[in-house]
């Protein structure tokens, strides 16, 4: 709360203290629906239709304080949070030259070709980016973010440095959990000739993921091995992202994909990969598109071979609490969407779309789901 | 045969009309006294907000038409080369993250010259048909 207030008052301060501060107030909103197959769960939906999963609504002000900075607010009230609504970003951009800004303050950390405008239905073809790839705990980063861009010949390049903390509660495995984000940094560039897109981003960060519900298990590891529950616990552990994308853009259709790749060694995180691929035909206001998104977490629970250093007695219990510890995190599933973008206007969209998902550990997990949404921006 | 004739008239007549529409020229037009040189690049690094600059370095302030006049979607279709909603769907990615303000928009060929006359740094397009001597008019092809 006290956050919310100082960004606010942030803002508020930044925009009053110009008289001649130039506001613009802009909004947008995404209205989505969504039933699953009977007695089926998937991204918070079931057999009943559903409308506060992923609806949300929000406003940005911004103001120029003056010729070269501006300050940008954005206030978001999620379904799933009861529209509650809640300062998300709140940043001042400094314009140092014609192609550097400085940005400081709570921003989207840039780390998917959509990250900056994932709330911002109306800004892509699908009703949702892809959770495989876009459903991470890290996405909104307090610190520092400087952007290049500029061309040379027909290429044109676009590079970002982010740094600062990240401190986010969310859900894993059904359980809350928080994740810590110490010393975070993040490279990304990004370089367009004419029709084609390729996109790189590295990120490193100190990370501590505190999921309570885990606390029994480790402390009981702890009794009998100190250093094992220090390696299983996502404590202060080097986590780093890697990710590539690549998009074609011919007008008429469109293909583009992104593979990430998430790792934090000494945790009970499993390395994590994770893609989608998706290509749609642009014909008049419709946009049909397919897209194939995988989540793979599976190579096996780590640090087993450590327990053959203790006595025999010690074995079977310390396989079953790290076995225990790091089985629900582990995933592997993909799913495959059809879905189908209408321009109703310029700043209004329609959509639809079906998803099969596959999950390839519990197989009773599968399930369809079919959404419909309405984007709009203003 | 005569009710033939007759339909085959107002098809070519209907052809005339459509192909009339859908090749009106848009031109691209600046105050007289800027002698950058400008090409469809140019234009569409400036109506894109990739570039604040005209090529000798004097700044650019485009200035749009109302999305829902044709010679906009014209210009967006021919020089930026995506369907108005694109454009706006462009947009709200750098509008919501701080990156970027769209181009003013103004409510027809008349606003844009009024604008363009009075404003040295001013680019916009226009109808050809609607050209005056207030400003210069540059044609892209």
């Amino acid at each position: 709360m006290m956050k919310r207030i100082l960004a606010l008052s942030l803002v508020a301060a930044a925009v009053s203290s110009s008289v001649h501060a130039d506001v613009r107030i802009n909004g947008f909103a995404n209205l989505i629906g969504g039933i699953t197959s009977s007695d089926d769960t998937l991204y918070g939906y079931d057999d009943n239709i559903g409308f506060g999963e992923e609806s949300l609504f929000a406003i940005q002000v911004s103001g120029d304080i003056n010729d070269r900075m501006t300050a940008t607010g954005q206030l978001v009230a999620r379904g799933s949070d009861d529209y509650e609504v809640d300062f998300e970003w709140a940043y001042l951009t400094f314009e140092a030259t014609d192609n550097t800004n400085i940005s400081a303050g709570r921003f989207r950390l840039p780390l998917f070709r959509y990250s900056a405008s994932l709330d911002v239905g109306y800004s892509y073809h699908w009703v949702n980016a892809p959770r495989s790839v876009y459903s991470v705990p890290f996405n909104n980063l307090d610190g520092l973010r400087v952007d290049y861009s500029n061309y040379a010949g027909d290429w044109e390049y676009n590079l970002q440095l982010s740094a600062g903390t990240i401190d986010n509660d969310f859900t894993t495995a059904g359980q809350d959990a928080n994740f810590k984000g110490d010393n975070v940094i993040v490279l990304s560039a990004e370089a367009q000739y004419e029709a084609l897109k390729l996109r790189g981003v590295i990120g490193r960060a100190k990370s501590t993921v505190d999921v309570p519900a885990l606390a029994p298990a480790i402390g009981q590891l702890r009794s009998i091995s100190p250093e094992l529950a220090d390696l299983v616990e996502f404590e202060d552990d080097t986590g780093e992202f890697l990710g590539f994308g690549v998009e074609y853009d011919a007008f008429d259709w469109f293909v583009s994909a992104e593979v990430t790749s998430i790792e934090a060694t000494d945790s009970y995180n499993p390395d994590t990969i994770a893609y989608y691929a998706t290509a749609g035909i642009r014909y008049g206001k419709w946009t049909p598109s397919l897209t194939y998104e995988a989540t793979d977490a599976d190579d096996g629970p780590k640090l087993l071979d450590r327990v053959a250093g203790f006595p025999a007695p010690f074995q079977g219990p310390l396989t079953q609490l790290l076995v225990g510890i790091q089985q629900s995190f582990v995933e592997k599933n993909d799913t495959i969407t059809a879905g189908v973008r209408y321009d109703y206007d310029t700043n209004v969209a329609f959509k639809a779309d079906v998803s099969k998902y596959t999950d390839d550990i519990d197989e009773s997990s599968d399930a369809t789901l079919v959404r419909f949404a309405v984007n709009y921006v203003f | 045969m005569l009710k033939m004739h007759f339909k085959k008239g107002c098809l070519a007549a209907l052809l005339a009309l459509t192909t009339h529409i859908a090749s009106a020229d848009v031109v691209m037009v600046v105050h007289p006294s800027n002698a950058d040189a400008i090409d469809d690049k140019v234009v569409k690094r400036i109506f894109l907000g990739k570039e604040k600059k005209f090529p000798g370095g004097a700044s650019a302030t485009p200035v749009n038409q109302s999305a829902d006049s044709s010679v906009r979607s014209q210009f967006d279709e021919s020089i930026l080369e995506r369907s108005s909603a694109q454009v706006s769907a462009y947009w709200s990615k750098l509008v919501f993250t701080g990156k970027g303000v769209p181009p003013t928009e103004v409510a027809n060929d008349a606003a844009v010259i009024a604008a363009v006359a009075a404003d040295p740094t001013a680019i916009g397009y226009v109808d050809s048909a609607s050209v005056t001597g207030d400003v210069k008019a540059i044609s892209l092809n």
